[in-house]
């Protein structure tokens, strides 16, 4: 790990697998899903258990769950 | 950690359009004050009234029916619940028990419908059938069509004043786009809260027309209401790249959705002022109301080969 970055675990509900990604510190959930490639407006997301507003900034080894939620149906 | 703007708590929504945080307890209260506000503002029911609601298990659907349970007790009104099972393998199994367990947990009657009943084929069987006879038509025009006609026929059936759906705004501002995009006018007029009373319909109603499609998954989420988030299979085609086109909208320039909504319901009324009178017929082979000889599912029936199978359709309930 570089310095100056963070390793977060994303599970993406509907995706199997959960990933370590590593983003740099003080990152916001907004950027990791700009990161991801993932529209803020079609997902809630998930910090250690709990639905967080994402310009909430992430900490070494947070859990994020992200949740699609904006699918038409 | 970003606090709640009005309360100072853990910030569970950032309401970019508005420029607010909300907490989890601040995000219902909102949802609710908005639901409320929508079903004073438009009249959509009156106390005393019989409101069937349709249910498919999805977050909309579930949290809309929670909405009205709660409302329907405080204005004296009868709350029912109706599911179309369009029978799409994966997807309505799933979601059918869920939205059977929500209307017991809320007390409220719940009765399913079925398109293999109805038509004797399940959108699985329709979707192959068309495409083996190459009409063309994607199964989303098939679902839509058929089941707006059997959540009408089953309201009508269940004797109930007002068919209420869940509709979001997102929904509402996708379905303006999609019938721009295909000029389709005598559509587009019709949008709107709620439909004028017309025989044969039983007066529909959008209580959720105006919040977000994201803030009503949320509303579910922070409930803790059990809902069903699987996509449909079919989802795809122009109302996906619409849907998309609006999220990439929305998320670079906040409040977009709003704006084309207001937009939308200002020339509302002058559309309908240009929209020519049309006489209501009855279908020649099912006598549902149409303006037409035949109604648009019988129309898609037939050029399936195949047709309506059992006229009445409320025969059991679910629950």
């Amino acid at each position: 790990m570089r310095l100056g970055e963070i390793t977060v675990k994303v599970r993406v509900i509907g995706q199997r697998a959960t990933r370590k990604v590593r983003v740099a510190q003080k990152t916001r959930a907004a950027d990791l899903l700009n990161q991801l490639g993932l529209n803020r407006e079609t997902v809630v997301v998930r910090l250690n258990g709990k639905i967080v507003a994402e310009e909430e900034r992430l900490a070494d080894g947070d859990s994020v769950e992200i949740l699609p939620v904006v699918t038409g149906g | 950690m970003t606090k709640c703007t009005f309360c100072g708590r853990r910030a569970a929504y950032h309401r970019r359009y508005a420029g607010v945080f909300l907490c989890d307890r601040c995000m219902i209260r909102s949802v609710e004050r908005r639901f409320r506000r929508s079903m004073g503002e438009h009249r959509l029911v009156s106390p005393g009234e019989r409101v069937a609601v349709a249910v498919s298990g999805g977050k909309d659907s579930v949290a809309c029916m929670h909405l009205l349970a709660d409302y329907c007790r405080r204005k004296n009104c009868e709350l029912v619940a109706v599911t179309v099972d369009e029978g799409i393998r994966g997807y309505r199994e799933e979601s059918l028990p869920i939205a059977r367990e929500n209307a017991k947990q809320l007390g409220v009657e719940h009765f399913v419908v079925s398109f293999e009943q109805a038509f004797g084929a399940t959108l699985d069987q329709i979707t192959t059938l068309a495409r083996r006879k190459g009409t063309g038509l994607n199964p989303c025009t098939y679902c839509g069509v058929m089941r707006r006609s059997l959540l009408n026929q089953a309201a009508r059936e269940l004797d109930a004043d007002k068919l209420a759906t869940a509709h979001n705004l997102d929904d509402e501002v996708q379905a303006i786009m999609l019938n721009y995009v295909r000029a389709d006018f005598s559509r587009l007029y019709r949008l709107g809260p709620s439909y004028p009373p017309r025989e044969g319909f039983v007066p529909r109603v959008k209580p959720l027309r105006g919040i977000p499609e994201k803030e009503v998954a949320l509303y579910a989420l922070l409930k803790g209401i059990k809902v069903h988030l699987g996509v449909c299979p079919y989802v795809g085609g122009i109302h996906a790249e619409i849907r998309e086109f609006l999220n990439r909208l929305e998320a670079n320039h906040p409040n977009s959705k709003f704006m084309i909504l207001r937009m939308f319901d200002r020339m509302r009324p002058h559309l309908a002022e240009a929209m020519p009178e049309f006489e209501m017929r009855r279908c020649e082979v099912c006598g549902e109301p149409t303006s037409s000889t035949l109604c648009k599912s019988c129309e898609l029936l037939r050029g399936l080969g195949l047709g309506r199978k059992q006229k009445t359709l409320i025969s059991t309930k679910s629950t």
